[in-house]
C-alpha cells in the first residue's frame, strides 16, 4: 500500500508543471538587438520553459537606458534585469541600484568553464565585485575602401598613425578629396580612451583624470597630426558613415559594431576592416564597446531572483552568447562562444573576425566617477573638437587646461 | 473684397512666389517620402530618383532569424512600409494618438474657454493678476518641469497611463491666451444684448462668444493636436514599461541604431504614415473654417 | 453704449471660470518650477538618497564659464533672427493667399505642412538634404560646377568680384561649406530650419486674425480715397490685425526661446557650442548628465530673461493696440 501511494505521489509530482516566474527585462536600440533577443528568446524557452520574459519598451540608446532606470528607481517600477552601456554601469553600482552579482556566482560550479575569463568579467567589475554579465561588445577597427586604396596606388594597409598619415597624402595626391574619418566624436570618449589605452594607460585613476602624463600628451599630439595631416573635415558621424558607404571616404576609423550597417548600405566597393593602427607599434590595450547585463530587481521572492540570474547567465554564454555575432555586429565577450559556436561564422565573415582577433587587448570603458561624470566626458569631447575645427593649436596648453577642468569636476577627496 | 485697380500681372506674380515658397517648404517632404520607397543603398548614397530602383532586397531580419536567403527578398517600399507597421504596433499608436490628443482638445478648451471669456469680458478683482499668470506660465518649458511632474505621478501611481499622457496638457495657457485675444475683439453689444435677454453668463460663453471665434478655435485645435501628437519628449519619459501606451512619434524610435547606423527606409515610411491623419483633419478642418465663417454672417 | 457699473452676478461668475485653470496652472506648472528653483541651489542628481545644499555655487559657475556666454550668444542669435523672419513670412503667406482667387487651400495645406511633420523625422531628412556631399542641396549646386550655371553664381559677370575668390568656386574645388560642421554657419542653418517651421505657424494665425477683419472697412476706407492694395494694408488690415499681431510676435518669441529639437537631433550644441540654445543646455545638464542642480539654475536664469523680455515687449506693444 505505502509503496503504491508513493509511485502515485511521484508520479503526480512529475506530471505537475514547476510554478512559472515572470521576470522583466529592458534592453536598447530596438533595430539592433530586436533579433538577437527574438533568436535568443527560441533556444531560451526550450530551455526554461517555466520562466516568462516580458520585454519593457525598449531604450533609445544607452543614455536613454541609464536615464529610465534612474527615473524607475525613483518611480519604485525597476525591471529584473537591464542592458547598459559598459560606461554606464558604474553610475548604477555608485547609486546601488544595480546588485551585485557575487553570490549567485559563488554557487555556480565552474563559472570559467562556461567561457568567462577575467577579463571579460573586469569589465563589469568594481570595487573587487562583479556587477553585471557583459552582453555584446565592439571594439574600434579600420575601415578601408579598397577601390579609393588601389585608385591612389596603396598597396599596404596601415598599422600605426604615422603610416595613416602618409597614407592620407598619397590619397591625396591620388584626388581623393576626403581620405579620413576618424571617429572623436563617438560617444563616452571612446576614441581618446583607446589612444590611452594603446599606451596601457588608463584615463582616469583613483578618481582622478590620468592623461596629465606623456601618455596624454601623446594622445592630443597623435589626434591633432591626423586632423591636420589629413585635412579631416568636421562632418557628424552620421554624414560620415554615409560619405564612407557612398565611396567617398577612403579610410575610417569607427567602431566594429556599424560593419553591418555599412555593408547593407555601401556602393560598389570592396570593403576590408583591419586592426586598429597604434602609436609605436601595435596597440597595448584598446576600450571595449556595448552593452551588459545588470541585476536591479527589488524583488524579495528567491525564484524571481534565480530566474533572473538563469536569464543573464543564458544571454551571455553557450548559444544565446553566439546569437549577438550572428545577429549584430557586436561579438559575444565569451571565450567559449567565440572560439566554439562561432569559429565557422567567422570564417565566412573575415571583416567580422578583426575585432575578434583584437580581443585580448579589451579594456575597459571607462566612466567618470561622481555625479559630474557625463559633465567630464562633455568637456572633454568639446575640447577634441576644439582641436578639430581648429580653434586649439597648443596641445600643452589644451592638456593642462583639460586636466585642471577634469579634476574640478571630479569628487574630491576620492 | 477687393475693389481698387490690381494689374492684370498682380495674379500671376503672386502666384509665382507662392510656388517658389512652396518649392523650399516642401523639399523635406520630397526628400522624406522618396526614402520611404528606398533601399538603405539608395538612401545611404542618395541616388536612384524619386521611387528608388525597386530593386528587390534582402530583409535582413528574416535571414538572421534562420530562413534562407531567397525566401527573404523583397522590395523596398514593400520592405519600408512592412517593417513600419511590423516593428511597432504603429496601428495602436496611431489609436492612442487620436484618444490622447481628443481627450487634451476637449479638457483644453472646457478650462480654457471659460477662462478666457473671464479674462476678457468680465471685470473682477485680481483679474490682471491672472492674466500675468497665464502670461508667465507661457514662458515655463516642458524640459524644465518633466522631472518634477513624473516624480509627482508616480507618488499618486499614475506613470504607465493614459491619464500621464494627458493630465499635464490640460491646462493650455497658449490656448487661453488665444481665444483671450479673440474674444477682446468680439463687440460688448452682442454679449450685453443677451444679458439682457436673460442668458447666464455660463451660457453666454457657449452659445454666444464660442460661435462667433470658430476660427479661433479651429487654430487652436490645429496647434493642440498637432503639438501633441507629434509630441516626443514627454512619452518617452512618462511610459517606460509598456509600449502599447505609445504615441505615434515614437513608432520611429524602434528604427534607431545610434552610432551602430540606425535603418533609415521604415523611419522614414513610419513618418509619412504618421503625418498622414494630420493632412487629412487639416484639410477637413479648412472646410470647417469657411462654413464657420459663413455660418456666423461675419464680416 | 452706456457704461456699466461691474454687478455682483458678473464678478462671481469671472471667479468661477478661472479658478479651474488657476488650479491647474499652480499644480502642473508654478509647483514644478517652485521645486526646480529650489533644486537649483543643491547638487542633486537622479538616485541620489539625499539632497544636499550647495548655495549660489551652480549660478556662480554660470557666470563663471564661457560656454554659458555662448548659450546666451546662440540663443539671442537665433531668436532675433528668427521672429521677425518668420513673422514677416507668415503675415506675407497669409496676405498672399488670401487674395489669391485659386488653390488658397492646397497653398494653406503645403505651408502649414512643416508645423505637421513629426520634429525628429524633419531634423533627420533635414541633416539628410544638407550632407556636404550627398545632400540634394550641395549636390544641386555642385552639379552646376563647370557650366554656365558656375559663372552666374560666382558674380563673375560684375567687373570688380574675382570669380575665383567666390565662394561658388571655392566650393566647387574644394567642397562646399558644411552647414552643420562649420562653427560659423552651424546657427544660421539651425535658424533656417527654424524660420522653415515656424512660419506656417504664424500664416494660420493671421489667416485666423484675417477673416475678423470686417469687409465694411474696406469699403469705408474705399470711399474715403484709399485705392492702392499698399493703402488699403496700412489703413484698414495692420491696424486690425493688431491683437493678432500681439499674440503672433508674443508666441514666436516664447517659442524661440525654446528652441530645442533641432538642436538635439543635429548639432547637439555644437560645434563649439555655436548652436548652445539655453533649453538644450537646460537639457543637457539636467536629463542627459543627470545634474539636475545645474540644470535647474538655468531653467531660472531662463525664466528670469524671458519674463523681462516679455514684459518689456508687452508694454511697448500693448499700449499701441486696438481692441474692438
Amino acid at each position: 500500500m505505502k509503496r503504491i501511494l508513493s509511485m502515485a505521489a511521484g508520479a503526480v509530482l512529475m506530471t505537475s508543471p514547476a510554478l512559472a516566474v515572470d521576470i522583466e527585462v529592458g534592453y536598447p536600440y530596438s533595430h539592433l538587438f530586436d533579433v538577437t533577443y527574438e533568436k535568443i528568446m527560441k533556444d531560451f524557452k526550450k530551455a526554461h520553459p517555466d520562466i516568462n520574459v516580458k520585454f519593457r519598451a525598449t531604450y533609445e540608446h544607452y543614455e536613454d537606458g541609464t536615464n529610465t532606470i534612474l527615473r524607475e528607481a525613483v518611480s519604485g517600477n525597476l525591471p529584473d534585469v537591464t542592458m547598459q552601456g559598459l560606461n554606464r554601469q558604474q553610475i548604477l553600482v555608485e547609486k546601488g541600484i544595480a546588485k551585485s552579482l557575487e553570490p549567485f556566482i559563488a554557487k555556480e560550479a565552474d563559472f570559467e568553464k562556461d567561457g568567462y575569463h577575467k577579463a571579460m568579467l573586469s569589465l563589469s567589475t568594481f570595487d573587487n565585485k562583479v556587477y553585471g554579465l557583459p552582453f555584446s561588445v565592439s571594439l574600434p577597427v579600420g575601415y578601408y575602401n579598397m577601390e579609393l586604396m588601389k585608385k591612389a596606388g596603396v598597396t599596404k594597409l596601415p598599422t600605426t598613425w604615422k603610416e595613416v598619415i602618409a597614407t592620407c597624402k598619397t590619397l591625396r595626391a591620388g584626388g581623393v578629396q576626403n581620405p579620413v574619418f576618424w571617429g572623436w566624436n563617438i560617444t563616452g570618449n571612446w576614441f581618446v580612451q583607446a589612444l590611452l589605452w594603446s599606451q596601457d594607460t588608463p584615463i582616469v585613476k583613483n578618481g582622478k583624470a590620468n592623461f596629465d602624463g606623456p601618455a596624454g600628451r601623446v594622445a592630443l599630439e597623435t589626434m591633432k597630426s591626423i586632423f591636420r595631416g589629413c585635412g579631416m573635415k568636421n562632418l557628424s558621424w552620421k554624414d560620415a558613415l554615409a560619405s564612407f558607404s557612398a565611396g567617398q571616404v577612403a579610410m575610417m576609423f569607427w567602431s566594429t559594431s556599424a560593419l553591418g550597417a555599412i555593408e547593407r548600405a555601401k556602393g560598389d566597393f570592396e570593403l576590408r576592416t583591419s586592426e586598429f593602427p597604434g602609436i609605436d607599434g601595435p596597440p597595448k590595450g584598446l576600450p571595449a564597446g556595448g552593452n551588459a547585463a545588470l541585476l536591479v530587481s527589488t524583488s524579495k521572492d528567491p525564484a524571481r531572483l534565480d530566474a533572473a540570474w538563469k536569464f543573464l547567465k543564458f544571454i551571455t554564454s553557450g548559444v544565446g552568447a553566439a546569437a549577438v555575432a550572428e545577429t549584430t555586429g557586436y561579438m559575444p565577450p565569451n571565450k567559449a562562444a567565440n572560439e566554439i559556436i562561432l569559429a565557422d561564422f567567422y570564417k565566412r565573415n573575415p571583416n567580422k573576425e578583426t575585432a575578434v582577433r583584437q580581443l585580448p587587448l579589451l579594456r575597459d570603458w571607462l566612466a567618470y566617477p561622481g555625479d559630474k561624470g557625463l559633465a567630464v566626458t562633455q568637456v572633454i569631447y568639446d575640447a577634441i573638437e576644439g582641436i578639430v575645427v581648429g580653434d586649439k593649436d597648443d596641445m600643452k596648453e589644451l592638456q593642462q587646461e583639460l586636466v585642471e577642468e577634469v579634476n574640478d569636476l571630479l569628487p574630491k577627496g576620492s | 473684397m477687393t475693389g481698387g485697380r490690381s494689374s492684370p500681372f498682380a495674379e500671376p506674380i503672386k502666384h509665382a512666389i507662392l510656388i517658389l515658397g512652396a518649392l523650399v517648404v516642401i523639399l523635406p517632404f520630397y526628400v522624406m517620402v522618396s526614402y520611404s520607397f528606398k533601399s538603405p543603398r539608395e538612401i545611404e548614397t542618395n541616388t536612384g530618383g524619386f521611387f528608388g530602383a525597386q530593386q528587390e532586397m534582402v530583409n535582413e531580419y528574416c535571414v538572421k532569424l534562420g530562413n534562407p536567403r531567397e525566401a527573404c527578398l523583397e522590395t523596398p517600399v514593400a520592405f519600408n512600409y512592412s517593417e513600419a507597421f511590423k516593428k511597432a504596433p504603429l496601428l495602436r499608436y496611431l489609436l492612442n494618438g487620436v484618444v490622447v490628443t481628443a481627450s487634451i482638445f476637449l479638457i483644453q478648451v472646457i478650462i480654457a474657454l471659460p477662462c478666457a471669456y473671464a479674462l476678457s469680458k468680465l471685470r473682477f478683482w485680481g483679474r490682471d493678476f491672472v492674466f500675468a499668470l497665464v502670461l508667465f506660465c507661457l514662458l515655463i518649458p516642458v524640459h524644465a518641469i518633466a522631472l518634477p511632474i513624473y516624480i509627482m505621478l508616480a507618488k499618486v501611481g499614475l506613470t504607465n497611463s493614459y491619464a500621464a499622457l494627458v493630465i499635464p496638457w490640460t491646462i493650455s495657457v497658449f490656448g487661453i491666451f488665444l481665444m483671450r485675444q479673440f474674444f477682446m475683439t468680439v463687440p460688448d453689444d452682442l454679449i450685453d444684448a443677451a444679458r439682457m435677454d436673460g442668458m447666464t453668463e455660463f451660457s453666454i460663453i457657449w452659445k454666444v462668444m464660442l460661435p462667433t471665434a470658430i476660427p479661433a478655435l479651429l487654430a487652436f485645435a490645429i496647434f493642440s493636436v498637432v503639438a501633441h501628437w507629434n509630441d516626443y519628449f514627454w512619452p518617452r519619459i512618462a511610459i517606460t514599461g509598456n509600449r502599447d501606451l505609445y504615441t505615434p512619434p515614437l513608432g520611429l524610435r524602434e528604427f534607431k541604431g545610434g552610432a551602430d547606423g540606425s535603418i533609415w527606409g521604415p523611419m522614414m515610411a513610419t513618418a509619412t504614415i504618421i503625418v498622414t491623419p494630420l493632412i487629412v483633419a487639416f484639410l477637413l478642418a479648412q472646410r470647417r473654417f469657411i462654413e464657420g465663417i459663413t455660418l456666423t454672417g461675419m464680416k | 453704449m452706456t457704461a456699466r457699473a461691474p454687478t455682483h452676478r458678473t464678478h462671481r461668475a469671472g471667479y468661477w471660470f478661472v479658478a479651474p485653470a488657476i488650479v491647474l496652472m499652480v499644480v502642473i506648472l508654478i509647483v514644478p518650477i517652485l521645486i526646480a528653483a529650489l533644486l537649483s541651489f543643491t547638487d542633486y542628481s537622479l538616485g541620489n538618497p539625499e539632497i544636499s545644499w550647495v548655495g549660489f555655487e551652480n549660478y556662480d559657475r554660470m557666470v563663471n564659464r564661457s560656454t554659458y556666454t555662448r548659450m546666451i550668444t546662440a540663443t539671442a542669435t537665433y531668436v532675433l533672427v528668427v521672429v521677425p523672419a518668420s513673422i514677416l513670412l507668415g503675415l506675407g503667406a497669409a496676405l498672399l493667399i488670401n487674395s489669391v482667387k485659386r488653390f488658397n487651400d492646397l497653398y494653406k495645406t503645403i505651408y502649414f505642412l512643416p508645423v505637421m511633420a513629426a520634429l525628429l523625422a524633419m531634423a533627420i531628412v533635414w541633416e539628410f538634404s544638407l550632407h556636404p556631399s550627398l545632400g540634394i542641396v550641395n549636390k544641386t549646386l555642385a552639379s552646376g560646377c563647370g557650366t554656365a550655371a558656375e559663372s552666374v553664381l560666382s558674380f563673375g559677370w560684375l567687373p570688380w568680384v574675382d570669380a575665383q575668390a567666390s565662394w561658388y568656386a571655392r566650393g566647387c574645388e574644394r567642397g562646399f561649406p558644411l552647414c552643420f560642421g562649420n562653427k560659423d554657419y552651424a546657427i544660421w542653418t539651425i535658424c533656417f530650419i527654424g524660420i522653415w517651421q515656424a512660419f506656417g505657424f504664424n500664416m494660420v494665425l493671421y489667416l485666423a486674425g484675417l477673416t475678423s477683419v470686417s469687409r465694411e472697412l474696406y469699403h469705408a476706407a474705399e470711399i474715403d480715397g484709399a485705392t492702392s492694395a499698399w493703402d488699403r494694408f496700412r489703413l484698414v488690415t495692420w491696424p486690425m490685425l493688431g491683437p493678432t499681431t500681439v499674440f503672433v510676435v508674443t508666441i514666436t518669441t516664447i517659442r524661440s526661446f525654446q528652441v530645442f529639437d533641432t538642436v538635439e537631433a543635429i548639432t547637439l550644441g555644437g560645434p563649439s557650442k555655436s548652436t548652445f540654445v539655453m533649453m538644450y543646455a537646460i537639457y543637457e545638464k539636467a536629463i542627459q548628465q543627470n545634474l539636475i542642480g545645474m540644470g535647474s539654475a538655468i531653467t531660472v536664469v531662463f525664466l528670469t530673461f524671458v519674463l523681462l523680455l516679455t514684459l518689456g515687449q508687452r508694454y511697448l506693444v500693448e499700449r499701441r493696440v486696438h481692441y474692438s
